[in-house]
């Protein structure tokens, strides 16, 4: 990559990272999740930047060092929507459970009370 | 000893029927005690089983028919339930069967009885799309059990406690085919007697044209995850 493309892509990743940071200053973004992104910025500098970007093609049998990021890129963002969907998974389900638990709750409470009405 | 049985409702969006089939339960199966459990309808269900003063779990949002039916499960379990009876509450499900799948799980000594729409030559009018799933997931139990289920996504179920404890905290979406699937591979008994399945009413089916893709698709991944939890377990055991 010509050193005008590795500048261009560390200044975006440098405003990329800021705005990471500035999401979880006004607490818009979990930590955990700002970690996952950080990461991924900082792999995409450190490929781009070191002579990581020239071996990668050679690694995985691409003719270009273009290919080899887009391909890198594509598994990135792969795993993080796998990520995501696992968490949004694991909220939903405490949404269910927390659901049951309010719905059996309020029953049994209005069932020691001599109630069977839900008071709505 | 009489078993003590709870029959479950799941409603969503059921202000039309609901109080109709309650009035017929209390009228048939007085012995049975009776939970709703509203699945955060939007229409009037509510108030009208608050005015019947039947005993509500009213769940704050709409969970989906399978955890909805778990809420009511769970219920059974803490109030020492034997028998679970679990129907549908827009009317299509005929409150007279259900004392008779009682029976028939008492005197198979079954763990689930499933109210079927299918066996014995009964005839229940069905789109294709989906008496074609239908076919394909009955002969699938085949593989699983030593008979063939006929109605595997019937929701008028009869079950004891103790298949109940294995479906509270399961993955299941509908409690259809990969419950049955599940439970028999825990060496539990199941069995299908006919019942007598009316045509809607009031109200729309929860299948929806993406249904018709998105349910086969959800059932089939679901079995598999089954299997191979399953499978793992063992292999770990």
């Amino acid at each position: 990559m010509s050193l005008r493309g590795i500048i261009f892509v560390n200044i975006l990743s440098v405003v990329f990272l800021l705005l990471i940071l500035n999401l979880v200053r006004t607490k818009k973004l979990n930590i955990s999740y700002a970690v996952i992104w950080f990461l991924a910025v900082l792999s995409l500098m450190v490929t781009v930047s070191t002579p990581l970007l020239m071996a990668l093609p050679r690694l995985i049998g691409a003719q270009y060092p273009a290919s080899a990021l887009s391909l890198f890129a594509f598994v990135l963002i792969f795993l993080t929507l796998i990520f995501f969907s696992v968490q949004l998974s694991a909220i939903s389900a405490r949404q269910v459970e927390l659901a049951q638990a309010i719905a059996i709750k309020g029953l049994l409470a209005q069932e020691a009370e001599g109630g069977t009405a839900d008071p709505g | 000893m009489e078993p003590r049985v709870l029959v479950v409702i799941p409603a969503y969006n059921e202000e039309k029927t609901i109080a109709a089939v309650i009035m017929k339960l209390r009228q048939i199966v007085p012995e049975f005690d009776r939970v709703i459990v509203n699945d955060g309808s939007k229409d009037n269900t509510r108030q009208v089983v608050n005015d019947l003063g039947e005993k509500q779990l009213a769940l704050p949002c709409n969970i989906g028919y399978g955890p909805a039916l778990q809420t009511g499960l769970k219920y059974a379990l803490l109030q020492g339930y034997d028998i679970i009876v679990s129907m549908d509450a827009d009317g299509q499900h005929q409150p007279e069967d259900a004392p008779r799948l009682v029976t028939a799980l008492l005197t198979t000594r079954a763990d689930m009885v499933i109210g079927s729409r299918f066996c014995e030559g009964q005839a229940y009018d069905t789109p294709f799309s989906r008496r074609m799933g239908q076919l394909l997931f009955s002969h699938l139990t085949r593989l699983f059990l030593d008979h063939r289920i006929y109605d595997t996504s019937s929701g008028f179920k009869v079950l004891r406690a103790n298949a109940c404890e294995v479906l509270v905290n399961g993955i299941f979406m509908d409690f259809h085919i990969e419950t049955i699937v599940h439970l028999s591979l825990l060496n539990l008994k199941i069995v299908e007697f006919p019942v007598t399945v009316l045509e809607r009413t009031f109200g729309q089916s929860m299948h929806s044209i993406a249904s018709v893709f998105q349910y086969p698709l959800k059932t089939v991944l679901l079995t598999i995850a089954v299997l191979m939890d399953a499978f793992l377990i063992r292999r770990i055991r």
